[in-house]
C-alpha cells in the first residue's frame, strides 16, 4: 500500500509541491489509482512482446537544414526573456 | 431521416440561398447567445470567421465552384495549434499560450477556407470523462444541461450537439470523441492510430491520441474524415488514409456483413443502454447483416493498462511545462528549481497531477517492471485478441459508454469510478482501431445512447458504411433545443 512518504518521493520525481493540507487526500486518491492499477498483476498470462501497433517503423530523413520559426514570435510566448534568449534565475554562482 | 448538415449548407451557399456572411453571423450569434448555457466555447474568433467568409462570397460571387468544406461554419478542440489563436488545453498552464505555427488538421481546413467560429472546452489536457477539469468550467449537455457534456472533447460535442457549429475536430485518447458525442446524441469518430496527424495536436498520451470528426451525422464524419486523413510528414507516425475515400462506399449495401458482439462489452452496462444496443443488433438483422456473438476476456485488462500506459506517456509529455518558454510561470520563487515546481504545481489542475504522479510512480525504478512492462505485454495480448475477433467479423458493435450524460458535479466524487466508465472505450485505443460512435436511442432520463461500431486498422470505410445504413434505417438523431435552424 502506497504511503505518504512515497508520494511525496514521487512528487519530487514530478517536480511537483504537495501542500501540507493536500497530502492526505492525495494519498488516499493515489492508494486508490495505484491499487486499481495493480489489478494487471492478478492476470494469469504474461502477456506478449509488443512494439507498436499498426506496423509502425522508424523514420528518417535527410539531415537538412530548413528555415525554422522567427526567434521574435517564439520569445513572443516566454514570461521572461532577454537579448533573443529565454531568461531563468542564475543556477551557478 | 439524417441529413449531412455540411452538404445542406454546401448547397445553400452555392446556390446563392444566402451568403457565407450571413451563415457565418447566424452560426456566430447563436454561439455568443447559447455558449451562456451550453459553456461549449472557451475562445471565439469573429474576426478571423468572417474574414474567410468573405473569401467563400468572393468565390462564389465570381462564379467559381466552392468545395464541399468551404464556408462552412466550425470549431476546433482547444488543444488543437492555431496560428495567433489562443490554444490553452482548458488549463491553467497554457490560458494565454498563444501557437505560432497550425495544426496539419487545421492548416488542411484552413486552405479549404473553413470558417472557425472559435476554439472549444476539454477537460485540462484531455484528462477527464465530464468536461469538468477543465480551468474554464465544464462544457453543458444540450439535451439538458443540468448533465455533463462528456469529455474529453465535451466542448466540440456540446457545440455541434447544440448546433452552433456545424462540425467540429477533438481528439480521442481513450474514448474522448466517442463518450461525448454519445452523450451529446451526435456521431464521433476517432480514426485508426495514424491516419490523421498528430503535428500541432497538443500531447496527452503520444501512442493513443488521434484527431478526428465530432459531427450531427454519419456524412458529415466521413466529409470531414476524407478531409484531415492524409499522411503528414510532421508527424512521424503519418500513415494517412489507405484506400479510396470513405465517401465512395458509405452507402453500400451491408447484406451479409457480419457484426459482431462481445459478451464483455455487455457486462454490467446499464439497462436501458444494453436494450438499446441489442435492438440496434435487430436493425442489423433487418438489414441482411449476420450478428455474431463471441467473447473477448482480453477485455478485462483494458481499463488499468491503458491508465498506466496513458499515465506513464503523460508524466514524460507533460514535462515541458515549466514556465520557461511558454505559459504560466510562478513568482516568488527562490531558484530555477523552485520556480518549476510552483509553476507546475499552481499551473496543473488536481487531475492533471494525479495521472502525472501515477505516470512518474509506474516509470520509476523498482516499479517499471511490475506495472509499465506488464502493461505494455498484456497491450500486446488485447492487440492479439482483437486481431483474432476480425478473424470472424467485419465490425464489432459494442456500446460507447455504460450509461448516459452524468449529473453536473457528479463524476469527480470517486477518481476509480470515474475511471470505469471508459470501459467501452479505452480498448480501441489500446490496439490503434477505428471506431464511430452513432446515436441509438434515449435512456430512461431522457438523454441520448451511443453505440460504437469499431473496425480493423484502417477500415474507417467498413465502420462508416454500417454506421451510416444504421443511422438511415433508425433515424435516432434529435436536435437539442439551442442554436441554429435552417
Amino acid at each position: 500500500m502506497v504511503d505518504k512518504e512515497e508520494i511525496m518521493k514521487i512528487a519530487i520525481l514530478s517536480k511537483l509541491f504537495v501542500a501540507e493540507d493536500e497530502i492526505e487526500q492525495l494519498t488516499e486518491d493515489m492508494a486508490k489509482i495505484i491499487s486499481f492499477a495493480d489489478t494487471i498483476n492478478n492476470a494469469s498470462e504474461e502477456g506478449t512482446e509488443f512494439d507498436n501497433i499498426n506496423n509502425l517503423s522508424n523514420v528518417l530523413r535527410e539531415d537538412e537544414v530548413v528555415p525554422s520559426y522567427e526567434r521574435e514570435k517564439i520569445l513572443a510566448n516566454a514570461k521572461d526573456s532577454d537579448e533573443g534568449c529565454f531568461l531563468v534565475k542564475n543556477i551557478m554562482r | 431521416m439524417s441529413e449531412s448538415v455540411i452538404s445542406k449548407l454546401h448547397t445553400m451557399l452555392s446556390s446563392k440561398q444566402l451568403s457565407c456572411q450571413e451563415l457565418t453571423e447566424t452560426y456566430l450569434s447563436a454561439a455568443g447567445r447559447d455558449n451562456a448555457a451550453l459553456n461549449a466555447y472557451v475562445t471565439l474568433t469573429p474576426e478571423a470567421a468572417l474574414a474567410s467568409a468573405a473569401a467563400v462570397d468572393k468565390k462564389i460571387a465570381a462564379g467559381e465552384s466552392i468545395g464541399l468544406l468551404e464556408g462552412i461554419p466550425m470549431t476546433l478542440k482547444d488543444n488543437i495549434s492555431t496560428e495567433n489563436i489562443r490554444t490553452t488545453c482548458c488549463s491553467k498552464i497554457l490560458e494565454d499560450y498563444v501557437p505560432i505555427y497550425d495544426a496539419t488538421v487545421w492548416k488542411i481546413l484552413k486552405a479549404q477556407n473553413a470558417v472557425l467560429l472559435g476554439k472549444t472546452n476539454m477537460d485540462e489536457f484531455a484528462m477527464g470523462s465530464s468536461c469538468e477539469t477543465s480551468y474554464f468550467g465544464g462544457a453543458k449537455n444540450p439535451h439538458n444541461i443540468n448533465h455533463v457534456a462528456g469529455g474529453s472533447s465535451g466542448g466540440v460535442a456540446s457545440a455541434v450537439g447544440g448546433r452552433i457549429a456545424a462540425y467540429g475536430l477533438g481528439s480521442d485518447t481513450g474514448g474522448s470523441i466517442r463518450q461525448p458525442a454519445a452523450f451529446c446524441g451526435i456521431v464521433g469518430l476517432k480514426p485508426t492510430y495514424g491516419a490523421v496527424s498528430r503535428y500541432g495536436l497538443i500531447a496527452y498520451a503520444s501512442s493513443f491520441d488521434q484527431i478526428g470528426p465530432i459531427t450531427a451525422t454519419v456524412e458529415d464524419a466521413a466529409i470531414v474524415y476524407d478531409a484531415i486523413s492524409a499522411y503528414d510528414a510532421m508527424d512521424s507516425t503519418s500513415q494517412g488514409r489507405k484506400g479510396a475515400p470513405v465517401c465512395d462506399s458509405l452507402k453500400k449495401d451491408i447484406r451479409g456483413m457480419k457484426i459482431g458482439i462481445a459478451d464483455e462489452y455487455l457486462d454490467g452496462v446499464r439497462e436501458d443502454v444494453r436494450k438499446a444496443v441489442e435492438q440496434a443488433a435487430e436493425v442489423y438483422r433487418s438489414l441482411g447483416a449476420e450478428i455474431v456473438r463471441f467473447r473477448l476476456p482480453a477485455l478485462q485488462y483494458a481499463l488499468p493498462v491503458y491508465y498506466i500506459l496513458a499515465c506513464a506517456e503523460a508524466s514524460s509529455n507533460l514535462g515541458r511545462y515549466d514556465g520557461i518558454r511558454y505559459g504560466y510561470k510562478a513568482d516568488n520563487y527562490t531558484d530555477v528549481n523552485d520556480m518549476i515546481k510552483k509553476t507546475r504545481s499552481s499551473g496543473f489542475g488536481d487531475e492533471v497531477k494525479k495521472r502525472i504522479l501515477l505516470g512518474t510512480y509506474v516509470l520509476s525504478s523498482g516499479y517499471y517492471d511490475a506495472y509499465y512492462k506488464k502493461a505494455q505485454n498484456l497491450r500486446g495480448t488485447i492487440v492479439k485478441a482483437f486481431r483474432k475477433a476480425f478473424e470472424s467479423c467485419d465490425v464489432i458493435l459494442a456500446p460507447t459508454v455504460p450509461m448516459t450524460a452524468f449529473e453536473n458535479g457528479k463524476a469527480a466524487s470517486d477518481p476509480i469510478e470515474t475511471y470505469l466508465t471508459d470501459i467501452c472505450t479505452v480498448p480501441v485505443n489500446i490496439c490503434g482501431l477505428p471506431a464511430v460512435s452513432v446515436p441509438c436511442g434515449f435512456g430512461n432520463d431522457g438523454l441520448p445512447i451511443g453505440m460504437q461500431l469499431i473496425g480493423g486498422s484502417f477500415c474507417e470505410s467498413t465502420i462508416l458504411n454500417a454506421a451510416w445504413q444504421y443511422e438511415q434505417a433508425a433515424d435516432q438523431y434529435r436536435p437539442a433545443g439551442f442554436g441554429v435552424t435552417l
